[in-house]
């Protein structure tokens, strides 16, 4: 798979409500080459203070000027990755600070994302594919999201936020998507709670039909909504997040707990995942250590 | 390496750190040496990456051309597959990290069959860090890894604790330390660097112990054992609670100890410990370590090491001088 390792510029650094940012980064080799659920390792150059890159998703991939890349268009077109993140900590509030024309140490894309050819055959088998997104969750979704619409497929989005600022993101999927279900937990936007809540719902209204669940989002989210794909049976894909050193594979940091005894037991986030089927992990919180985002 | 055929012909066996070393440039343009030779291997240059933070080379190879590295340390290797810790595994500190990763790696049959191959094609020499938790297990380890081809040379990480004597780490303490290398040295088919750890209170008796019991040369410093808390929910950031700490906050005490090890054998020294750039590089060479290793800087950097290639062969040529004989030349006031 290619990937690159290169000094990019920040075209545009817009801050949205809640402490997100939506950057888009002028990435003429990377973009074209990105694939559903990939991420990136991003640094802010000339920045002493933070060490590590950080892995954010590629929320999306524009061709130059901000148009969406039609299937009309080649894809080297592409040039604009865009990542959509939130202030948690040193590292993102970094990121915060970029302006127009800083510059972005980016390694992209990285990671086995939702391949089309892995999941495609399931998602003929369902009637409808669902995403469940918790907060910055989102931005795992919106390609695959798009990959599908672009296939025609029927898609509906839960989303879940603790307060209306967290549902960000929204205007992107509406084109992509034939129904969005939100979530707070004050109840100042849609349903009032966990977002696992009106999906359960639905899936308890629809028992008679097939559905592929793709789920990003905080590790309590993640675990209720496998807990109800498990218990619907229906096949469920997760977008994992973990602390990553170096997003490549060789540190060993991101390692997650799978199913699988000895060395099998455990499969690294930036290079076998951050995407897998939902049963191949063991979500048991002591063993898996997947409580950073709780 | 564009210089290296003429260099050759000029003059045959200047500028290796085993040989004399030679300050008369060759006539007309002077052409630094950067070659080493260690326990009779030679490494095209003094820059290699380290144990840990590389994986098996060819994770990079999209990234880098792994042809310019002097040397690849590999991955932690035992005798069997190991799983290693369950996460959080690691933390980032102020100029550093923490880890505990726990050794996870596919043991040695298989890095025989599955790793090796790749690495032995590269111009880059291929050394195998061995660990283990017991005697027995290092000279298993040895042994096994003794069927391959190419190997340049075995790096004992000696910071495991040994699990039959009551968990004590092996380079905290000289008996174990002697007992490991000697057995080491004993099986090995390969020259024998030992690595030590830098969480003792004398390195310079550490390097003797091991220099006396066979080691070829010695490499320093591994991680510095450390920790960090959340505390809002007070517990460790690392779910061994303890972790190793690297990157560029250590290294002012890893040159320290580079300083005191190299002053007190004659065994060549290789120096680890927070290199980001080709002056922290030259720093561990002037303090007098013939080699040097690049290890969490390739996470958030990973040209960094062709970076400090370059940057060494700019300084040499800019001050005349082959790298032999930069190493060890600290200029201490008075003395
Ligand atoms: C594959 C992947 C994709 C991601 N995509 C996005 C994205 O699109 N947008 C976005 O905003 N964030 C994303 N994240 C999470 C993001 O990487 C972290 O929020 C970021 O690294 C935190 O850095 P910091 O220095 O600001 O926070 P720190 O100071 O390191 O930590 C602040 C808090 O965040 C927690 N935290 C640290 N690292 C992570 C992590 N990797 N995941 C979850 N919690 C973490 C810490 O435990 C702590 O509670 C993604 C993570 C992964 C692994
Ligand atoms: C994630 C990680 C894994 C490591 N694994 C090993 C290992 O398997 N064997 C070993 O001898 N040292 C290991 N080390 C230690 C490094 O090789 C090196 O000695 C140390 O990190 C100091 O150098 P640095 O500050 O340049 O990283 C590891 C370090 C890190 C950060
Ligand atoms: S982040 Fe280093 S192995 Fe996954």
């Amino acid at each position: 798979m290619a990937m690159f390792d290169e000094t990019v510029s920040v075209i545009e650094n817009r801050p949205l409500p809640g402490g997100h940012f939506l950057l888009s980064l002028d990435a003429p080799r990377q973009a074209p080459n990105v694939r559903p659920g990939q991420f990136a390792m991003v640094r802010a150059l000339g920045r002493s203070d933070v060490l590590l890159r950080r892995p954010m998703s590629i929320f999306d991939v524009q061709a130059h000027g901000g148009g969406r890349a039609g299937s009309n268009r080649k894809e080297s077109a592409l040039r604009i990755l865009q990542l959509l993140f939130k202030i948690v900590g040193r590292g993102t509030r970094v990121m915060a600070d970029l302006k127009s024309g800083d510059k972005v140490g980016l390694l992209a894309p990285l990671g086995h994302g939702f391949f089309e050819e892995e999941y495609l055959p399931r998602a003929h088998e369902s009637d409808e594919v669902l995403h469940v997104a918790g907060g910055i969750g989102i931005a795992a979704l919106l390609l695959p999201a798009k990959q599908l619409a672009e296939a025609r497929f029927k898609q509906r989005l839960f989303f879940g936020g603790r307060t209306k600022d967290d549902l960000v993101g929204i205007n992107e999927f509406k084109p992509v998507v034939s129904a969005m279900l939100l979530a707070t937990e004050n109840g100042a936007m849609g349903y009032r709670g966990y977002v696992t809540r009106p999906l359960e719902d639905y899936l308890t209204k629809h028992t008679n039909k097939k559905f592929l669940l793709m789920a990003c989002g905080p590790s309590a989210m993640l675990r209720a909504t496998v807990e109800l794909a498990k218990r619907f049976r229906h096949p469920c894909l997760v977008s994992m997040e973990n602390r990553m050193g170096c997003g490549v594979g060789v540190c060993l940091g991101c390692s997650i707990r799978v199913q699988g005894s000895g060395h099998e037991a455990y499969q690294r986030v930036c290079t076998e995942g951050p995407v897998f089927w939902s049963d191949k992990i063991v979500w048991d919180a002591e063993s898996s250590g997947l409580g950073i985002r709780d | 390496m564009t210089n290296k055929s003429q260099l050759e012909k000029q003059a045959p066996d200047s500028g290796t750190v085993n040989g004399p070393a030679v300050t008369t440039p060759p006539a007309g343009e002077f052409i630094p040496q950067y070659e080493i030779e260690i326990a009779g291997v030679k490494f095209q240059n003094p820059v290699w990456t380290a144990s840990g933070t590389f994986g098996y080379g060819r994770e990079y190879s999209q990234l880098i051309d792994l042809n310019q590295l002097g040397a690849i340390c590999v991955k932690g290797i035992s005798p069997e597959p190991m799983d290693g810790n369950p996460p959080p595994r690691i933390y980032e500190t102020d100029s550093g990290m923490l880890n505990a990763i726990g050794l996870q790696n596919v043991g040695a049959k298989r890095f025989l069959n599955e790793k090796l191959p790749f690495l032995r094609k590269l111009k880059a020499r291929t050394v195998v860090n061995v660990f283990a938790y017991s005697t027995e297990d290092y000279v298993r380890c040895i042994e096994m890894l003794n069927e391959g081809e190419g190997i340049a040379a075995y790096e004992l990480n000696i910071s495991c604790p040994n699990t039959r004597c009551g968990g004590i780490v092996y380079g905290s303490d000289p008996k174990l330390t002697e007992e490991v290398v000697a057995a080491a040295k004993k099986a090995a088919r390969y020259p024998l660097f030992v690595k030590l750890s830098p969480n003792v209170t004398d390195i310079a008796l550490f390097a003797r112990i091991a220099e006396g019991a066979g080691a070829d040369a010695l490499s320093l410093v591994n991680t510095f054992v450390g920790m960090a808390i959340d505390v809002e929910t007070r517990t460790p950031r690392i779910s061994n609670v303890t972790a190793g700490l690297s990157g560029p906050g250590i290294k002012p005490v890893a040159l320290r100890m580079v300083y005191q090890a190299a002053r007190a054998v004659k065994i060549p020294v290789i120096g680890i410990g927070g290199i980001a750039g080709p002056e922290d590089a030259l720093e561990f060479i002037i303090a007098g370590a013939r080699a040097v290793q690049v290890g969490t800087a390739n996470f958030y950097d990973p040209g960094t090491s062709i970076r400090i290639v370059k940057g060494i062969r700019d300084y040499c040529q800019r001050k005349q001088l082959h790298l032999a004989d930069l190493v060890g030349s600290l200029k201490t006031p008075g003395k």
